[in-house]
């Protein structure tokens, strides 16, 4: 029982904390991108067409996080040289992707909704030998495939390329203090821009995980707003790679609770609200810190 | 970013010329078509018999255009639901949240209270929608006037804990008996809004639609309150020198969009769905910011926005009976609208040269 | 000469900020500048950085006229600048902040952060300074912040360092130890230019002294051959404004402050105790260098802001505790100095700004809404009466120029004839024509009875129009002074206490 959660809040995991990972950097950077989940939904149909058509999953991989990529471009473009707002951008983008994706399934294979082929080239899972059999253990570091590794080499990847690297320095940098990044030479929105592009192959990946990693179908509603989900984790984490992971973790078990919840009379839609209740109160807790410390001057 | 914006929209109001401001409404809109052209062109469509078929089957008959009013009305209320808190310098786009919770308020009260008159029921189910509307912004409000705290992503995250708690409450307590469908019984005939028209699903809702947009028009350009939001969202600072009581002002109107958005799932509950059901909004809280943005916060600007997004809605749905066109395309050009909106076109003029 | 200018000169529109200046500052000084405000020191040293180009005229680096194309052009021949908005990351560490866009990089585009702490240690010993590298700028005391960007200039290697007011934002131990600092740097053999209003540490540190006024170089001469009473002189001029005859008799006092002490958000006390007040029929100007406290002053006089010691009463009112609407309601009028932000909303139309505050007055509103005809009407009459020139005053006023947008903003101020006004720079940004018609405005409204404290910076305006003379420096009023007072002896004053 308890390693069967595990392993699926584990799974229910990967794709946000991926997506986070990509929002993270992007907010550092300085763009809020209400868009990951319409970067999710093209990564997720790339991924699940070019698994079936080559049968390569790294190749399907690299699609999807190039397609997450590419629609990252284009939103980011228009944010920082069309000066278009953000929230808006993002939300138009969501809008646009997902008619786009299922104007796509009805043009080209006469399906709504859902999408099935053939010969999908799953995402391997590594399991590993004697740990798989200990109890928690195994559920913990056996079984997953390799996104959910990646994702979460990831997370002190991120803490260590914001603290340490010369990009990641210049990208808090362009976030924090654009101006004063610009008096020094650089350019504040090429570098909004890559941190929106690594958003957009984050994402993309997230959406592959979730249509040839979980379940190797694709539908038209496959990100079931995980979107959101990774912009609440990177919110609740405060622009920390190592709380937003927390974050993408506990919302990851929520979602492997409720669906374990459900016969047992607790309402899975009630803990579905609590990624999103518990940003509030971080955003709230957040502003009466920064209050006290400023006294008592508003 | 958000003075921006609602400088763009306040625009209209204290001059620019005539002729800009609607080549600038117009604008988004003639690039979205003409995108949505080419996506259609490279799916092997005539984009011009589409858009054709399009604009017959939205105003083509009394019908259809019975249809489009039906489809715009709760466009024009979320459109003005979010234009309201724009003004104010609020930037929510949470009412996609107040229209669930709206909509179940509505509903409860005319599945509930039965034996009440239609003279008291309906006015009753339309206050409990406005009510829970605008009990759903307080947080955010509270949070916004007096603590600082970002709007954006308190009233994004409460459209999702919204979606949520209503799908909950009509899958457990608000079952309907013997329903398996996450849906709440059907509303008394009492509570339910007059039809306009036979065999069409526009009723009385269209009516306080076209109500509310003359009110917000009064609201905006005579009212003392209006002229105040409209400076504090304009120019926080100068407001509060000139005594006006920014933080409340932002408090009450967004507070007020809430009530609006709430308005619009009653009225859709009571006119048309005459229940809640999960996934009872396809959306019309975003929608509505597209319609607020596009109608540049302007009364009839709203109208017009809403209108031609609910003609696009109502003839995407039967285009596809006639044609192997997909309704999707519809969404297409709504969120390149959305995009286009907010895009600073001089700037495109300014790439291009270098 | 290590830096210079040859027959600079430099416009904005009619104005003509340097008028063909000729400077040179030579290696191994310091320079210093001052200045009234608007003299056109900040221009120059714009040019000089290469951040601004002359019209005409040239700029001089190691005795040969080159032309800057931008600041960086300017850093290769190694002049840097620290501006008065410091330009720092927040959030990053002191080391990061020093080294951001010139990083030292070891694999993978590792920050190589020994070599940069290597860096910070040698800066750390050819300057005698030690600062806490790790702290983030945000938790840095503005002292630490400054030199960290002078340090950041020589990290880059800068032998010319350009400083805008660098001791306005310090407390006199930081002023003495950046003073000291500055020599140290000067006797390796840099060249220093700062610019500064202070007189008593522009002799105290300076070798070469240039004078600017009104975009023109009064005199350079070295430090050693002047006195800070020569300076002032120098500084201020004379005064060619006709001095207007004091009509009205002085009634009651309307506005008045009891030792009102403000701090900042650094608690830092920016106010100390100040003591005033305004009778009808007088015009009260507190005269002053910008930075002195004269903001803070006009916020709790205004509500803007709370106080945290003291007690202001209007017409004998106590509204300390009052915030802004209220003390509007009990005849506060308020001209603010910043016209573009909080002065006026540029945005809305001329009607709208002129309206702002007198809309709910009962002539213009019935049962919530706006009698917009009345309204329009009321407006076109008072804004013809201050002759704003417009084409409709439907339009934006951010259309009208800016003496025209004073005038919707003192037409506004004053209709309803107030009790008192606050008058914060009225003329600022506002033409000599302009200028003419706002001081007439003040002094008929003193002239019906009128309360008026006078900000300003512009010591003319202050000498043409105040009654009393209150002198700030410091966040305290250190002298008052009847009308027609010895300019110089003001000019003393505002720059610290000459006498």
């Amino acid at each position: 029982m308890i390693d069967n959660v595990i392993h699926a809040a584990l799974v229910m995991t990967t794709p946000v904390l991926l997506a986070a990972m990509g929002g993270l950097i992007n907010r550092i950077g300085g763009i809020v991108n209400i868009g990951l989940d319409s970067m999710m939904l093209a990564g997720a149909l790339v991924a699940f067409i070019v698994a079936s058509n080559n049968g390569s999953w790294p190749l399907a991989l690299a699609a999807a996080g190039l397609s997450g990529g590419l629609v990252a471009l284009l939103m980011t473009l228009t944010i920082t040289r069309l000066e278009a707002k953000e929230i808006i951008v993002g939300l138009g983008f969501n809008i646009l992707v997902a008619g786009l994706v299922r104007f796509f399934l009805k043009t080209a294979y006469d399906t709504s909704g859902t999408l099935n082929l053939p010969d999908i080239s799953r995402l391997p899972r590594i399991d590993i030998a004697f740990i798989a059999d200990i109890p928690v253990i195994g559920a913990v570091f056996s079984g997953h495939d390799v996104l959910t590794w990646f994702a979460w080499i990831m997370v002190p990847l991120t803490a260590l390329f914001l603290a340490r690297t010369r990009p990641g320095l210049r990208l808090r940098a362009a976030g924090a203090a654009p101006a004063a990044t610009q008096a020094l030479g650089l350019n504040p929105l090429t570098i909004r821009d890559a941190s929106s592009v690594f958003a957009g192959f984050m994402s993309g990946l997230a959406g592959a995980y979730l249509s040839i990693g979980v379940v190797g179908i694709f539908s038209e509603g496959i990100t079931a707003g995980r979107g959101f989900i990774a912009l609440a984790a990177f919110y609740f984490g405060a622009g920390r790679p190592g709380l937003t992971s927390v974050g993408a973790l506990l919302f990851g078990f929520f979602d492997a609770l409720q669906i374990r919840l459900q016969g047992r009379g607790v309402p899975a839609e009630l803990v579905q609200t609590l990624p999103y209740a518990m940003v509030i109160v971080v955003l709230t807790v957040i502003s009466l810190a920064a209050r006290k410390n400023r006294g008592v001057r508003s | 970013m958000i003075t921006i914006l609602s400088a763009s929209i306040g625009r209209m109001r204290s001059g620019g010329t005539w002729l800009s401001s609607v080549v600038k409404t117009l604008a988004p809109l003639v690039l979205a078509l003409l995108l949505g052209a080419v996506i259609l062109a490279v799916a092997g469509h005539d984009p011009f018999e589409v858009y054709r078929l399009l604009v017959a089957e939205s105003f083509g008959s009394a019908k259809r255009v019975a249809a489009t009013f039906a489809a715009s009305t709760p466009l024009i209320f979320t459109g003005i639901a979010t234009a309201l808190a724009f003004r104010a310098g609020a930037f929510n786009v949470g009412v996609e949240g107040c229209v669930n919770v709206g909509g179940l308020a509505a509903a409860f009260v005319g599945f509930t209270f039965v034996s009440l008159s239609g003279p008291v029921l309906l006015p009753a189910a339309v206050l409990a929608a406005v009510i829970a509307g605008a009990l759903w912004m307080l947080v955010p409000a509270l949070l916004k006037s007096r603590l600082n705290v970002d709007e954006v992503v308190t009233t994004l995250m409460l459209n999702f804990i919204a979606v949520s708690l209503t799908a909950w409450l009509v899958n457990g307590p608000l079952l309907a008996p013997g329903s398996a469908n996450s849906a709440t019984p059907i509303v008394a005939d009492a509570a339910r809004l007059p039809k306009l028209m036979r065999g069409s699903s526009l009723n009385a809702g269209f009516v306080i639609a076209l109500g509310l947009v003359v009110l917000y028009w009064l609201w905006d350009r005579w009212t003392a309150l209006g002229y105040e939001t409209r400076i504090a969202g304009l120019n926080a600072r100068f407001a509060s020198a000139s005594g006006m009581n920014v933080p409340g002002l932002l408090f009450r109107m967004m507070l007020l969009s809430g009530a609006i958005g709430g308005l619009a799932g009653g009225v859709h509950a009571l006119g048309n769905v005459f229940r809640y059901v999960s996934g009872f909004s396809p959306g019309y809280g975003f929608v509505g910011i597209a319609v607020a943005l596009l109608g540049r916060g302007n009364a009839w600007g709203i109208l017009l926005a809403a209108l031609l997004f609910g003609a696009l809605s109502t003839s995407g749905a039967t285009i596809q009976l006639f044609s192997d066109v997909p309704i999707e395309i519809v969404n297409i050009l709504q969120g390149l609208i959305m995009i286009f909106a907010v895009v600073r076109f001089s700037n495109i003029w300014k790439v291009r040269r270098t | 000469m290590r830096i210079g200018a040859r027959g600079v000169t430099r416009r904005f529109g009619a104005l003509t900020a340097n008028d063909s200046v000729d400077f040179s500052a030579f290696a191994g000084t310091i320079h210093a500048i001052v200045g009234g405000n608007g003299a056109g020191k900040s221009t120059l040293m714009r040019i000089l950085q290469g951040m601004d180009r002359p019209d005409s005229g040239t700029v001089i680096v190691n005795d040969q006229p080159v032309t800057l194309s931008g600041a960086d052009a300017a850093f290769g021949l190694g002049i840097g600048m620290v501006h008065q908005e410091f330009m720092l990351v927040p959030g990053l560490t002191l080391l990061e902040n020093l080294v951001l866009a010139h990083e030292p990089v070891k694999a993978f585009g590792v920050v190589d952060k020994a070599a940069a702490m290597q860096a910070a240690r040698k800066l750390e010993k050819e300057t005698g300074v030690h600062l806490d590298w790790s702290m983030r700028v945000d938790d840095a005391p503005v002292h630490v912040r400054q030199i960290l960007e002078i340090l950041r200039l020589l990290h880059r290697g800068a032998d010319v360092l350009i400083l805008d007011e660098p001791t306005a934002v310090l407390a006199p131990a930081q002023i003495r130890d950046l003073m000291a600092l500055l020599k140290r740097l000067r006797d390796e053999g840099r060249t220093i230019l700062f610019i500064s209003h202070k007189l008593d540490e522009v002799m105290a540190v300076s070798d070469d002294i240039t004078v600017m006024r009104s975009g023109r170089i009064i005199r350079s001469m070295a430090a050693a051959a002047t006195s800070k009473a020569e300076l002032a002189e120098l500084m201020i001029g004379e005064t060619l404004l006709d001095i207007v005859a004091h009509k009205s008799e002085v009634g009651e006092t309307v506005l008045k402050a009891e030792k009102i002490s403000v701090v900042d958000a650094d608690q830092v006390e920016r106010l100390k105790g100040i003591s005033l007040s305004v009778a009808k029929g007088e015009i009260v100007a507190i005269a002053g260098v910008a930075g002195n406290g004269q903001e803070e002053l006009t916020s709790a006089l205004t509500g803007l802001s709370r106080l945290r010691k003291g007690r202001v009463e209007l017409c004998s009112v106590d509204v300390t505790r009052e915030g802004i609407a209220a003390r509007r309601a009990a005849g506060l009028a308020y001209l603010s100095p910043d016209r573009a932000a909080e002065g006026l909303c540029l945005t809305a139309s001329i009607v709208e700004n002129a309206i702002a505050g007198h809309h709910r007055r009962k002539e213009f509103l019935s049962a919530g809404f706006l009698k917009l005809g009345r309204i329009r009407h009321h407006v076109d009459a008072l804004l013809d009466s201050y002759s704003v020139k417009r084409a409709a005053s439907s339009l934006p006023v951010g259309r009208l120029s800016g003496g025209n947008q004073q005038r919707v903003a003192i037409a506004r101020e004053l209709d309803g004839d107030p009790a008192c006004l606050i008058a914060c720079q009225p003329t600022r940004g506002v033409d000599i024509h302009g200028i003419a018609f706002i001081h007439k405005c003040l002094l008929e409204y003193r002239d019906r009875g009128g309360a008026v404290l006078l900000i300003s910076e512009e010591l003319d305006e202050i000498i043409t129009l105040a009654d009393r003379i209150l002198v700030i420096y410091n966040g305290e009023i250190c002298g008052e002074l009847a009308r027609g007072s010895d300019v110089e002896k003001i000019g003393g004053l505002m720059l610290g206490g000459v006498r």
